[in-house]
Order: C-alpha cells, then structure tokens, then sequence
C-alpha cells in the first residue's frame, strides 16, 4: 500500500514537470530541450539556498525564477537570434551543466539534517509517505489554478491563439515573439520548480540528475491524452497530473513484477511508444470496429 | 471526460484508504531472518566488484544470501527518480539494513528508509556528501567503507619513480563528486610535501583530448584520480601523454595495465568485502553510528614496465623487486 501512496506522491511531484512541457510542447508546439538543463538548475539553485540559510520557500521560489531566467534565454535565442528552437534549447542545456557546478560548487549537494518544504509541523504530522503527496498535491492545484486563470486572460488567449496559428495570431495583432519567450520562460520556471521539489524530496541535488527528464515530462503529457481523449484545456491540464501518477503506477508495477533494473530504460521506452502508438494503430486497423463486430458475431 | 474524473475519484478513494491504513502503528514480527537492501546507482565494472564483494563479505561472516540473510539487490541504473521508488521498496518491507553503493544512492537511502541502519558502500567522502557527521565518528546510524585511494602511498610512489619532478597535472570529471573531492585531497597532499599541482577538468570523454594536449605541454606527470569517464577513455590519454614522454599515475590497477606506469591500486572487490564485513558486524548487534568510516591505507602494487621503457623512464630495482613479490608487473 505504502508504495502505492508513494508513487502517487512522486506522480503528484513530477506533474509539475509534465505541466511545464506542456506550455511547450502542446500549446506553442515545440520541443523545448532546455527542460533537461532546467531542472537540475532548479534542484541546484534550491539546495543551495537552503544549504546557504535561506528558508525552503524562499529557496523554492528562487529556483522557479532561475528556471524562468534559463527559459528566457532560451526564448531569446530562438526569437531574435533566429536559432533553431531544438538548438537553442540544447546550447542552454548544455550551458546549465557549468552553470549548476558553480552554483553547487561541486557536483552533488546533500540536504541531510538540512530543513526543507517537507520538514514543516504539518507535514510531519501525516502518516508515512502522505508527506510528499501533500506537498505535491498544494503545489499542483496552485499551479493548475494559477495557469488556467492564466490562460483565460487575454494574454493567454494570445499565447494560446500564437500556438494554434501564428500568421493569424500575427494578424490579429498579437507580438508572437514575445508570447513565445513568455511560453518557454514560464515553462522553465515550472520545470526548475519540480527539480526544486525533487531534490528536496530525494533530499539531495547532483548535476547529473536531468538525464531523461524529458522522457518523464513526455509521458505524463502523452499518457494523460490517450487515456482520457478529447478534453477542454483546463482538464487536459489536470489530465497531464492523472497522466504523471499513470507513469509512476506502471513504473511500480514493472519494478514489482521483478523485472530487471538494467532492462528499465529499455521498458519506460516501450510503455511510452505504445501509448503514443495505439491511437494512430487503432485508426488504422479499427480496432474498436473490429473487437466490435468479433463480439456481435460470438453473439 | 468522465472517464478523467472517475479516475481522480478512484484515486482519492485509494489515498484514503492508504491514509486510514498508514496510520494504523506497524507491527514488525522479529523472528524472521535479517533482511538487506542493497540500492546501486548503475551498472558499472567498478560499482558491480563492489557488489559482489559485499555479498562474498557476508559468506565470509557467516551469512548465506538465501539462507540465513534475505537480500533485495536494485539498481536504478542511473534514473534519479528510479531511486527514490526502490527506497520506498526497502523502507515498505521493513529492511533491517540498507547499502547504498554510491553517493547518490546512500543521500536517498538515508533520506527514505530512516531509523534504519544505513552502510556506505564506496562512497569517498561521507562528510562532505552530508550522510555522516565525521567520518570518525559518524552518528546518525550510518557507517561504512570509503573508496578513497591511498593517496600518500601513491604520491610518496611518484616522487619515487621521478624525483625531478616539479609539477604535477590532476585530470579529473568536473561533475563526478567523488573525483572532485579526491583532486582537493590530493592537492592538500601535494602541498604539504612541496609540489606544485595543475588541475584539469573535463565535462565529458570528448573534452579530454583536448585537455590533455594542453596539460601535457605543462606538467611533468599526470595523476588520475579515481574518476570513471577518464578510466573509461584513458587510452586517449596515454597516447597524448606518450607523445610527450609524460607518465601518468593513475589509481586503479586496471588503468595501470592499459597505459599507465604505477599505482598502489585499490582494489574494488575488496572493498565491497569491507562493506559485507561490516554490514555482518551491525546484524551481530554492533552500533552503527560508533563505528569509523573504513578506508583502506595500503593498495597494491602495480607497475607497467613496457611503459616506462616506452617514455624512458627509470623504475628503481627495489620498485621492482616489491612488485614481484606483492602486486603485479605488466611487462
């Protein structure tokens, strides 16, 4: 049961992750890379600050804004430098590594004996495990309302309009550069936030932790929109959480099955490619149509 | 879109139900034969000696995986998140003691299944990872076996092989922790005996060409601490070094053989044996957070005589004769 709970926790940790990609990758529709930089950043700078003194809110919010700084480069080099999105993301990724070993000054940081977001009276107080679901669950349903207020202000109408069609957004007035250095900044600062929060959770930051992290992101987004088909934004939003606690569960239950540990990489792969796969099979071979019929000729 | 809010639903009830479950107090039955969970960050030669040492450690003490003791091995295979899953594994079967082989896997080990004993497999610096207070005196129920090389051994060996020797280049990985904080001790070291250091940094194995080529030009031999992406691309950097007739002292034995000149080498799988040996103590009932961080004071010899022929380098007779009677000579 405990790892059940568990899991969900970490879903619940990680969707912050997911839903940064997904300002991206879904609404501006583009493969942003520096999320692999961002997030170690973000663990980085967090533990840092908390090693330094500086309380875990305080230390958490500075890890969203340094994420928002490493997006807005990323912004700036794709809109006025005119580099490529997938480059300009992997030049600030790649830049992220000296970045985090100066922060940190050495590679791995610990947080041991150290307080953090999930030291706090109330946190304390909840059975084993329920620590990090609760404080996945306040900061996910912070976010989620904070972004779908967002969304349903006109500069989020723009920002979404810049996505879906930008010669239109362009003609209707709107500055598409600007929505899309916004888009990629927000993002990052949602994606350093989840280093913030995993870090202090695993209790620790090392700078190699954002190896895959866009694999992770990835799954959350794709499971939620397979297994739950046609959604309005605002439950899509919620359905990149649902999608993340997904990912988690079928982790555990691979990892319970006994498989082993070096054949990991190879299984989150597959689980994810079927799950991007299925829908576009299904049309191909309608599935449903046949399993369909297969049952009324049985009858 | 019912389908979105029946799961969240389902999800809450399972939250619930948890919640109710989790508070009720754990009851641990102590009749049953002692379980270890064993947490690996990766498969690697180096971290997979280890391994098999600890479990050869603890046949050594008397007990049997299987048999007499119950081991949960789990390799996370370099996934930060795979981590935090596994530990959450060993903290839900009530493990009576876990081995976090790596630093990373001990900071999470430590930070998940508390209030049990935790030993160190391999992990340089237990202080400055923050998983000990001392490493003499470790509280906090954490004990274990560092993997820190004998440094001065390997120095006094050095300046053995090349008494003119004036500077000395470290090459190290700028993110591997362990590396890192071997160069500062080493530096320390260094200090202390009069010779100047140059430290070189890379970020990965393409960096290291490159690096090298301009270390070689300014010092007059090489020390490799024990760092995986140099071991792992260290012909590159002997055929750099070969060019300059400079000689590189490395840490481990292996990396003697395939271009190096000498080491006292540590040799992994006894350390791991270490760590078997002193996880078999705590089962017996000894206190963790009293017992010293081990480190091994002497490695073994290795020299590489083909290779200092090659740069011309003269070995001294008794070097030789110590090799031939304890270590190995690659010739």
């Amino acid at each position: 049961m405990s790892l059940i709970i568990s899991a969900i926790g970490q879903g619940l940790l990680w969707a912050v992750i997911g839903v940064g990609l997904y300002l991206t990758f879904r609404i501006l529709d583009f493969p942003d890379m520096t999320v692999e930089g961002t997030f170690p950043m973000g663990a980085a700078t967090a533990v840092t600050a908390i090693a330094h003194g500086y309380s875990p809110i305080i230390a958490t919010i500075m890890a969203f804004l340094v994420g928002c700084l490493a997006g807005l480069v990323t912004g700036l080099l794709y809109t006025k430098a005119k580099i490529p999105v997938l480059l300009a993301g992997i030049l600030v990724m790649t830049a992220s590594y000296s970045i985090d070993l100066r922060i940190m000054g050495k590679p791995n940081q610990s947080l041991l004996g150290l307080p953090t977001l999930l030291n706090g009276h109330f946190f304390q107080s909840l059975p084993p495990y329920f620590d990090s679901v609760a404080l996945g669950l306040i900061i996910i349903v912070i976010v989620t309302i904070v972004l779908v207020y967002f969304l349903q202000t006109d500069l989020g109408q723009a920002f979404i309009a810049t996505g879906d069609n930008e010669n239109m957004a362009e003609s209707l007035g709107i500055n598409t550069d600007n929505m899309k250095i916004m888009g990629v900044s927000v993002s990052n600062g949602l994606i350093a936030l989840g280093g913030a929060l995993v870090a202090q959770n695993n209790g620790y930051s090392d700078v190699n932790m954002g190896i895959g992290i866009i694999v992770v992101a990835l799954a959350s987004i794709i499971i939620g929109e397979v297994v739950f088909g046609d959604l309005t934004m605002v439950q899509r939003l919620i359905a990149v959480t649902i999608g993340s606690i997904i990912y988690r569960l079928v982790l555990l239950l691979v990892l319970q099955l006994g498989f082993n540990a070096t054949d990991l990489n190879l299984i989150s792969s597959v689980l994810l490619a079927i799950f991007m796969g299925v829908p576009a099979l299904e049309k191909k071979f309608h599935l449903k149509h046949v399993l369909k019929r297969g049952l009324k000729n049985h009858d | 879109m019912k389908r979105l809010y029946s799961v969240i639903i389902v999800l809450f009830l399972i939250l619930a139900f948890g919640y109710y479950k989790e508070k009720q107090p754990v009851k641990i039955s102590r009749d049953h034969i002692p379980q270890i969970g064993i947490l690996q960050l990766t498969e690697h030669p180096a971290l997979d000696a280890i391994h098999h040492g600890i479990i050869q450690g603890l046949k050594e003490s008397g007990f049997q995986p299987g048999k007499n003791i119950k081991i949960d091995f789990q390799n996370a295979e370099n996934d930060q998140s795979n981590l935090k899953t596994m530990s959450t594994k060993f903290a839900n079967e009530n493990v009576d003691l876990s081995i976090g082989i790596a630093t990373p896997s001990a900071q999470v080990l430590a930070n998940t299944v508390k209030n049990r004993p935790l030993v160190l497999g391999a992990i340089t610096d237990p202080k400055s990872a923050g998983l000990v207070n001392s490493n003499q005196k470790p509280g906090r129920n954490t004990t274990g076996v560092s993997d820190l090389p004998p440094m001065k051994q390997q120095l006094d060996l050095i300046k053995q092989i090349m008494p003119n020797m004036k500077t000395l280049g470290v090459i190290y990985t700028s993110s591997d922790d362990s590396a890192t904080s071997q160069y500062k001790k080493f530096t320390e070291i260094c200090k202390q005996e009069g010779i100047k250091v140059k430290g070189y940094s890379i970020a990965n194995t393409n960096d290291l060409n490159q690096v090298a080529t301009q270390m070689v030009q300014n010092v007059d031999a090489v020390y490799v601490p024990n760092d995986n992406t140099v071991a792992s691309a260290i012909q590159t950097l002997v055929a750099v070094a070969n060019k300059r007739n400079v000689p590189i002292f490395p840490t481990a034995s292996n990396v003697v053989k395939n271009g190096g000149i000498a080491t006292y080498g540590l040799n992994q799988f006894k350390l791991g044996v270490e760590t078997g040996k002193v996880t078999a103590k705590i089962i017996h009932g000894e206190n963790a957070s009293e017992m010293p961080i081990q480190t091994l004071k002497h490695g073994d010899l290795a020299l590489n005589l083909n290779q200092a022929r090659k740069l011309g380098i003269h070995i001294p007779q008794p070097l030789i004769q110590k090799a031939e009677r304890q270590g190995v000579i690659y010739k």
